[in-house]
């Protein structure tokens, strides 16, 4: 166990861990950040997709230490008030169903947002072919993003 | 109020607390027979089970039963309430019930939920409606005729004076609750709620991360656990070796229990190393011969014994073989259980679709009072009818039985896979006789399948809706160790695929359009052939598709929900792209389009997948896909457009929760068909079905 720094959402935190502890569990056992989920524990899924320095990653098979001095953002990050246009979107649209991949899925429409702000369908279907959900969101999810990027247009 | 609501109880509401600060009324929710139910009114007993709370503060609470999973109960259920108890929907709030068996059923499964409840909701509704009306007109003295309810608030209407709903509990809950006979209900064009699109009251907690599901159950205290268990059904722990495993930092424990070895562990992290690190040898008892072709051949054996053709070989006989595989839920939180086991109580919190199952078991384990046994139940992340069985309640409260402290024991997705309680695999062999106009004269279906729980379940969507002078229906149960669950729809999955395969399969050889065929087998007062004609008049049957492209249509009644589904592809290049699901429903009374929209899109989803790639293989004894990539699940670049369409004017809502999933896989091989003139009879497609086919 040798203590490592890690920035999460803006806060350095030091954890007690050793270095080839998935991302994904210094999270969710020890930060009690628990909106990352697990879904596979092989990056098959993408359930447990996060932000380190604004690239979508798979938490589950990102090592703590690996992770260095980038920055790590999670669901819990992305706004202090549900105020991100793909949050506010992900509602408008009633996406959720049971929810639990949810998570993910924002953090990776997120990523590509950030990069190109106005994708079209193939650049929607690259990025988002990446996280499963079993209860069948995806069309909501599409349309989520196309009002995501509405909102953030109309400011 | 108008509607066949299935309610046939003298009380259906009682005043359950004495007067002061809140007004709380119980009423019964649970899905008893009408037996039970009939039972109970001779003796005049009225045990609520749900509750209705509106306190001082103007909130109205209602205490619900049944679990949320992604299927919107938790929304449904208070708009049938606040829209007849005529309350401002931001006071609406939801808790979940404890489990007790004062709830009646608490399983959540079977899409009945809403139709239990929806007639005792709109009664609780009115009663507390009439009861604050009441209390207003008191404390005005004026007529209660002269008031009128009207969001969160009772009117004067003369005057306009107002009163909000939390200033009239305190004299509300010192007046009669009305007789049944008093009530009078809102007229359908007054609803505000039912019948409007909502999202579900989670939403906000799901996009920030703060829904909190089973896995997100932290204690003080607690440990992770994670359990090797016996790969061959049936095998059991011979011996293990934890040297290894109790070398990992982290790892406390490795102990045997009744499902396996647990690796105890003060993170998951830890306990994850240390299975990868645990050697068990197992007895692996009397199934390690047993794979998919031997189920295969006991099932192909079985109905060649029940065999006997009813037909008389007059015209044009067809026939064939249709598969279905065994299937894992694969939900996709995995299952996870936390529990707390003390010397006074136990507490469990448990994503479960059958909570007095939990606490059945919970109680069997520990010997504890039944009262002090508590299960919690968090979001489900996915239930699928998984979550109807808890062998891992068992597990994580034998460990804190055992440990002294908390355990979450933690499923990871390897676990899941190998150990579900799989849909069964199904072998049907159909038969019909067309006479020289091409009218189906005789229908038989012969099949072979593990039952679920009894050999009735093989029976679920059996009957084909067409009029056809003679059927023969023929189920054969098999005994296998394989274990077996309840799967979204359960064998209306497996029956829906063959009936509506084969329907087609007879309107080709009748050389009839397959639409058209079905139309004319139905009787007009049926109510699928009215959701038949919604899908395929939406999805423009019968107009031209370019080349390589084909449409294929199917309908099936789940339980009591008639769902009619047209798919459209192409194949191209021996590439298959499902461009188009357009479906029809009629739930009757329809209470939140948008929820029934989303469940429509799932089933669809969930039973493509299914087409597409749902198999579970056993080999020597045991379940040979072990993760995602050789169980896989539908993805975004391949969801076509889905368009639901809801059958209007209903009087009573029916379920929604599984109806959308049954038509969807023979709708897409019959698409298939259309497009390639190849007909798949075998679940889940190959590639080499389709490879050689080119525009």
């Amino acid at each position: 166990m040798t203590p490592t720094t890690i920035i999460v959402n803006g806060t350095t935190y030091t954890v007690e861990v050793s270095p080839e502890t998935p991302l994904l569990w210094v999270l969710r056992d020890t930060l009690r950040l628990t909106g990352t989920k697990y879904g596979c524990g092989v990056g098959w899924c993408g359930v447990c997709t996060v932000h380190l320095d604004g690239q979508a990653i798979h938490s589950c098979s990102t090592e703590i230490g690996e992770v260095g001095n980038r920055e790590v953002l999670t669901i819990e990050g992305l706004s202090s008030d549900r105020s991100h246009p793909l949050q506010q979107a992900w509602i408008e649209e009633s996406v959720a169903q049971c929810g639990y991949c949810q998570s993910g899925q924002i953090m990776q429409a997120a990523a590509l947002l950030a990069a190109i702000p106005h994708p079209d369908e193939e650049d929607i279907n690259r990025a988002m072919t990446d996280i499963v959900c079993r209860c069948g969101t995806y069309q909501r999810i599409r349309r989520a993003i196309h009002r995501a990027v509405d909102l953030e247009d109309a400011v | 109020m108008n509607g066949n609501m299935l309610i046939s109880r003298r009380d259906f509401l009682a005043m359950t607390a004495a007067a002061g600060t809140s007004l709380i009324l119980g009423m019964d929710l649970s899905s008893k027979t009408v037996e039970a139910q009939a039972d109970d009114q001779r003796q005049e007993i009225f045990v609520p089970n749900a509750y209705l709370r509106i306190d001082a503060d103007g909130i109205v609470t209602l205490i619900v039963h049944r679990s949320e999973m992604g299927q919107g109960v938790q929304t449904s259920l208070p708009m049938i309430l606040a829209d007849e108890l005529e309350a401002d929907w931001a006071t609406i709030r939801v808790e979940q019930a404890p489990t007790d068996p004062v709830y009646g059923d608490q399983v959540t499964g079977g899409s009945v939920s809403l139709l239990n409840a929806y007639g005792r909701l709109r009664i609780a509704g009115a009663a507390a409606r009439i009861m604050l009306v009441a209390a207003a007109a008191q404390i005005w003295a004026v007529p209660p005729e002269t008031c009128r309810a009207e969001n969160g608030t009772v009117v004067h209407i003369p005057n306009g004076q107002r009163l909000g709903y939390g200033q009239l509990v305190s004299v509300a809950s010192t007046l009669p609750v009305p007789e049944r006979s008093e009530i009078e209900y809102k007229s359908p064009d007054k609803f505000r709620y039912m019948g409007t699109r909502r999202g579900q009251i989670d939403n906000s907690l799901f996009v920030t991360g703060r829904a909190v599901f089973g896995s997100d159950i932290y204690l003080p205290g607690m440990v992770h656990a994670v359990v090797a268990r016996c790969p061959v059904f049936g095998g059991h722990v011979a011996g293990f070796d934890d040297q290894q495993a109790l070398s990992i930092p982290g790892v406390c424990r490795v102990v045997e229990i009744e499902n396996g070895v647990a690796v105890v562990a003060e993170n998951t992290w830890s306990a994850l190393q240390g299975q990868a690190a645990l050697e068990v040898r197992w007895d692996i008892g009397d199934y390690i011969d047993l794979d998919s072709d031997k189920i295969r051949q006991m099932a192909l054996d079985k109905i060649a014994a029940n065999f006997v053709s009813a037909t008389n070989e007059l015209g044009i006989v067809i026939e064939a073989l249709y598969e279905a595989p065994y299937l894992a839920h694969a939900t996709m939180e995995p299952m996870v259980c936390v529990a707390d086991v003390r010397l006074d109580g136990c507490d469990v919190w448990v994503p479960t679709q059958n909570r007095q199952e939990a606490k059945r078991h919970a109680q069997s384990i520990t010997h504890l009072q039944s009262d002090t046994i508590h299960i919690h139940v968090p979001l489900i992340g996915g239930g699928y009818g998984r979550r109807l069985r808890v062998d891992y309640v068992d597990e994580a409260v034998e460990l804190s039985k055992i440990m002294g402290v908390p355990v979450k024991v933690f499923w990871t997705r390897e676990d899941d896979l190998k150990h579900d309680f799989y849909r069964p695999a199904s072998y049907h062999q159909v038969r019909a006789e067309l006479d020289d106009n091409g009218k189906p004269i005789s229908w038989e279906h012969y099949s072979a399948a593990q039952p679920v729980e009894s050999d009735s379940d093989l029976n679920h969507g059996t009957d084909v809706p067409y009029l056809i002078p003679k059927k023969k229906i023929c189920c054969s149960s098999l005994s296998l160790p394989v274990p077996t669950g309840y799967w979204r729809s359960v064998f209306n999955s497996q029956n829906a695929f063959v009936n509506e395969c084969f329907i087609d399969e007879l309107a080709v050889a009748s050389g009839s359009d397959p639409y058209m065929f079905r139309m004319t087998l139905l009787e007009d007062s049926t109510p699928i052939k009215r959701v038949l004609e919604l899908a395929a008049s939406q999805a423009g049957w019968g107009t031209p598709l370019p080349e390589g492209w084909g449409r294929g249509i199917a309908c099936h009644t789940t339980w009591n929900t008639p769902v009619a589904q047209v798919v459209e592809v192409s194949v191209i290049d021996g590439k298959l792209r499902i461009h188009r699901v357009v479906c029809a429903i009629d739930c009757g009374l329809a209470i939140n389009p948008d929820m029934i929209e989303a469940q429509m899109e799932g089933g669809i989803v969930f039973g493509l997948t299914s087409a597409l790639y749902g198999e579970i293989t056993l080999s020597h004894g045991q379940v040979v896909q072990r993760q995602f990539r050789d169980y896989q699940l539908m993805r975004f670049d391949e969801m076509p457009v889905i368009e639901v369409h809801i059958v209007p004017d209903g009087l009573c809502p029916t379920g929604i929760g599984e109806m959308g999933n049954p038509p969807a896989t023979p709708a897409l091989l019959n698409a298939i068909y259309a497009a390639t003139g190849r007909r798949i009879r075998r679940l889940p497609l190959h590639i080499e079905d389709l490879r050689s086919v080119t525009s």
